[in-house]
């Protein structure tokens, strides 16, 4: 998601090609094509330049509508809608061939869904598959520390920088939550899926959220070449229901 | 033996001129294809691949017409002396100039999948289109909450919007 308006001008966008696939914007006003993933001007004469980025999040809508009672919903177009993507449009794709070179030292899939995160010139992918067996995860990139979480729908993942006032803190879920909410080790304080302490020593306090591409392994791949990829420690396999405090600095590649 | 040098001089013009033809069209018609070929979705492309797309693409639509200019030129000046089958066959050849100048004016990318350039919405709680295990994009500005479900964007993959007073565009 973009900001559409560069250099103080506004641009409007048109789908105007493939290029590995991840399509390619033309904007109306100078022609220019620009890479939907990374946001960066690729040809014609915005060359180099780049959109600034729009914090959102994928959600279930069952939890949108939960936190965003107030929000306005796209509508379908019913000229159009029976083109829309099926249900089971996720497992579809997941069956998608893919056309980039695929490395054979790769442990991941190319169709390998991942959640990528960018912090301070690093960039990490953690498996959908991995935080599904644990969530949370407690990891550390960049320098900050991190936290993973899937919430109860299974679905919507959210990342989170996991210090409060420069003090880092161990999260596990709280056991039968429903809305999810998670525990610190160090206060006992709660907090929501948005990041909130609702309540203990730290009520009131927001966790800082930190933007995440949910993408397929290959793509984030072809734009962060330098990525790591999160694995667990054997001991870590621990199952997802049950709290689950770990350092970050093990399981990492 | 002055005569048949004329007619034999005419005739490398009207060879000169059919050859012209073909070659014109031929390069109508690459403008036109090699762009949207080099970008065709399910291959693999390069940054030059790319390069080139949009180059050629970008000329397409000025190199397209003064290619239809040029043919009709070639075929007023072929059309007389023609045989029936010479005219066939540069009715033939003409048509699709037209066509290719006609093309290199369109996105062909959105008519497989329609921009929605009048977005309509719906409050969270008056929706019968989403269901709850449905996926949405969601964005919060200013206050202001929109959601965009996924199964709608995987078609349009842009939506323009204007969330909290700054314009944004969504896309998957």
């Amino acid at each position: 998601m973009w900001e559409t308006t560069v250099n103080g001008r506004k641009l409007k966008f048109h789908l105007a090609g493939i290029n590995n696939q991840n399509f390619i914007m033309r904007d109306e006003e100078t022609g220019s094509w620009w890479q939907q993933v990374s946001g960066e001007a690729i040809q014609g004469p915005m060359k180099g330049a780049k959109l600034n980025p729009v914090f959102h999040d994928e959600l279930s809508f069952a939890v949108w509508k939960r936190e965003q009672p107030g929000g306005r919903v796209l509508k379908p177009n019913p000229r159009v809608a029976p083109k829309y993507e099926s249900a089971d449009w996720e497992e579809k794709y997941e069956k998608l061939r893919v056309v980039t070179p695929v490395d054979a030292a790769d442990k991941l899939a190319p169709r390998a869904l991942i959640i990528g995160v960018k912090l301070n010139g690093e960039a990490r992918a953690y498996p959908v598959r991995t935080l599904e067996k644990q969530s949370p995860i407690l990891d550390e990139l960049g320098g900050v520390p991190l936290l993973i979480v899937l919430g109860e729908d299974r679905k919507s993942v959210r990342v989170f920088e996991r210090s409060v006032e420069g003090r880092a803190l161990e999260f596990f879920i709280k056991p039968d939550s429903q809305p999810l909410q998670l525990i610190d080790a160090e206060t006992a304080t709660t907090w929501d899926f948005t990041g909130k302490a609702v309540s203990g020593p730290l009520a009131g306090k927001q966790l800082k959220r930190v933007a995440l591409l949910k993408d397929y392994w290959f793509d984030w791949k072809i734009y962060n070449p330098k990525t790591s990829v999160f694995t667990l420690g054997e001991r870590d396999l621990s199952p997802s229901d049950q709290p689950t405090i770990k350092k970050g600095a093990d399981g990492r590649e | 033996m002055e005569k048949v040098q004329v007619v034999d001089g005419s005739k490398r013009l009207r060879a000169l001129a059919w050859l012209s033809l073909l070659i014109v069209i031929a390069i109508a018609f690459a403008f036109v294809f090699i762009p949207a070929f080099l970008i065709i979705p399910f291959k693999s492309q390069t940054a030059r691949g790319v390069a080139w797309s949009y180059a050629l693409k970008n000329w397409s639509p000025v190199v397209t017409v003064i290619a239809a200019s040029l043919s009709i030129a070639l075929t007023v000046y072929l059309w007389r002396g023609a045989r029936w089958f010479g005219r066939i066959a540069m009715i033939v050849l003409l048509a699709p100039v037209f066509i290719f100048a006609w093309f290199a004016r369109q996105n062909h990318f959105e008519w497989m999948f329609n921009p929605l350039p009048d977005a309509a919405y719906a409050r969270a709680g008056e929706t019968d289109f989403v269901a709850d295990r449905d996926l949405v994009m969601s964005v919060v500005i200013n206050g202001e909450a929109a959601a965009y479900p996924i199964r709608q964007m995987g078609y349009h993959h842009i939506v323009q919007d204007t969330v909290g007073g700054v314009p944004i565009a969504a896309t998957y």
